[in-house]
């Protein structure tokens, strides 16, 4: 590795612990996730595999740019471009407060990046405030595709353990097995809820069944008229009957009416139902110029 | 990922140039000529194929793991690995990346050792044994990756010839020719130099060919594809037939295996 120096450790990645690092030759910073290999038996660990080859193929300006692969003396690292924190991060830089003309900008680089994804038939599995890399120009960048897959080839079940609780839907957290681009809509939507509320988490909740209850307490329980087929779902539990909230003004009382409206077509539990990425940017929450207001 | 071929790593780093290639394969073709080069290639083509098959790989593994063998060569000498531990180590990797599940390397190794003994034994009679480990496949491993330069997504003829023939609206016995003779241009250089929808129109065309589809000629002719191209894959593949023909495999593989510019041996741990 005598191409970056290494220097401080930035965090732990799902299979490597990432370091930042400088290029000798340009000085220029960047980030350098370090592979763990299983000596024995599987070699490259899969998830770094589909990394590496999602990130050679995804060039975007909101996709995490891979900018080398580093191979030498059974040691794998792949260097990342650099970014400043992570959107968890800068939510605890801010006091409880955001500007709104920023929740908007980074939901529509969200947007932007995740379009890019599911147009190459690419989910990302796996979205959380972590995940989203936020440099000093207030570029938003979607980052850690070791969950992420393609899904062009004939789709079988995935493991049903990938989303942090807080941001899955609740057709996987009832066990459905084929994923979707439906998936990583359902949490942008809880992304933006948590932008708007300037890093308040909207779902917080401690197990699977209570994740459930804090969703339906929102959005009500789900019943087999307004989502066919959620009762044969494989881990499906019949919970207590709660109606919609009234006022979801009262839920994100900072963003305002066009905000509310695409939140509420992000966050639909019927899967099929849910906006989609492509269609969210055209959203008039980010073509109303007076948007940033209340 | 089936995205926009265009954009991908196959499309910008992979679709090589002809002279380019053989330009690369200098130093092999002063021991071997190109015809035994090939043969060379035809037999490990089929190793990663019965290996492929005895783990029970999906076709679309299998042809990524033989694009993998064939793009490692084209930037390296048969002796910088022995292809016989750069084939399940293309298998191992493909198998990673096309999602199929992680191959433990004990069983892929003892998989080698059977395939060997049984359905290889004509060419290995004098050993009769897999002279790789574990730690070979995985240094190997990082070696391939590093050769391939990370490019590991593959795009292949088997989508595009579906569409193909479902446009054309033809009976199942063309899908099923046109599809083995797709597998059987991974014997060739083709997956190396053209694009996968112009190999697919070409196997087509060979099949409607064989099965005397004459009909089809219009909808070939309406094809918006540079058909001198899709006529040099043609060439390609039909040369193969020609030399498979009068090639008596089991009698010359030992002595052509013998010619192959050999590696130093395998490090010892």
């Amino acid at each position: 590795m005598q191409k970056y120096d290494k220097m401080e450790k930035i965090g732990e990645g799902t299979y490597g612990t990432v370091f930042k690092g400088r290029n000798r030759d340009t000085m220029e910073i960047v980030a350098l996730k370090k592979v763990r290999l299983d000596e024995d038996e599987e070699g490259v660990p899969s998830s770094a595999l589909r990394e590496i080859c999602l990130l050679k193929e995804l060039k975007h300006k909101n996709i995490v740019r891979l900018s080398d692969v580093l191979l030498s003396d059974k040691k794998l690292t792949l260097v990342f471009e650099h970014c400043d924190q992570d959107l968890k991060k800068y939510f605890d830089s801010l006091n409880g407060e955001i500007d709104m003309a920023v929740c908007r900008s980074f939901m529509l680089q969200l947007l932007r990046g995740l379009a890019f994804c599911h147009s190459h038939n690419v989910l990302h599995r796996d979205l959380k405030p972590q995940n989203l890399l936020i440099n000093k120009n207030g570029e938003l960048k979607l980052a850690d595709f070791g969950l992420a897959r393609a899904f062009g080839i004939p789709v079988k079940c995935y493991s049903a353990e990938v989303v942090t609780l807080w941001y899955r839907p609740p057709d996987v957290l009832f066990g459905a097995k084929l994923y979707t681009t439906s998936i990583d809509m359902w949490s942008a939507g809880c992304i933006l809820a948590e932008l708007a509320d300037a890093g308040r988490p909207l779902f917080p909740g401690s197990d699977v069944l209570d994740q459930l209850l804090k969703i339906f307490r929102v959005l009500g329980t789900p019943t087999e008229e307004t989502w066919p087929g959620v009762s044969h779902l494989s881990d499906y539990v019949a919970l207590p009957t709660f109606p919609p909230i009234s006022s979801w003004s009262q839920l994100v009382p900072r963003l305002n009416s066009k905000g509310r409206d695409l939140l509420q077509k992000l966050l639909v539990c019927r899967p099929n139902q849910r906006i989609t990425a492509e269609a969210a940017m055209q959203h008039p929450y980010f073509t109303d110029s007076s948007s940033s207001g209340h | 990922m089936a995205g926009n071929f265009w954009q991908s790593s196959h499309s910008q780093q992979w679709i090589l140039d002809k002279q380019d290639l053989l330009r690369e394969r200098q130093s092999d073709l002063l021991v071997l000529s190109e015809d035994e080069y090939q043969k060379i290639f035809i037999f490990f083509a089929n190793v990663i194929q019965v290996l492929g098959e005895q783990l029970k790989l999906r076709q679309q593994v299998i042809a990524t793991a033989t694009v993998y063998f064939k793009r490692f060569y084209a930037r390296n000498s048969l002796k910088n690995i022995d292809p016989l531990l750069l084939a399940p180590t293309c298998i191992l990797l493909a198998s990673k990346v096309e999602e199929f599940g992680v191959i433990s390397n004990s069983r892929l190794i003892s998989i080698c050792q059977s395939a060997i003994k049984t359905k290889f034994s004509y060419a290995y009679a004098h050993t009769q044994e897999f002279p790789y480990r574990t730690n070979h496949i995985l240094e190997c491993e990082f070696y391939l990756l590093e050769n391939l330069d990370c490019c590991l997504i593959v795009f292949q003829p088997y989508r595009p010839l579906l569409q193909l023939v479902q446009d054309m609206s033809q009976d199942d016995q063309l899908l099923t020719l046109s599809w083995r003779i797709v597998n059987d241009s991974l014997r060739t250089d083709v997956c190396l130099l053209y694009p996968p929808y112009q190999i697919a129109i070409a196997c087509l065309q060979i099949a409607c060919v064989i099965l005397q589809k004459d009909a089809t000629k219009q909808w070939f002719a309406e094809l918006n594809v540079d058909l001198d191209k899709v006529q040099e894959i043609v060439r390609a593949i039909v040369n193969l037939y020609e030399m498979w023909k009068d090639w008596k495999e089991k009698d010359e593989i030992q002595m052509l295996l013998a010619k192959i510019p050999k590696p130093k041996p395998p490090p010892q741990r």
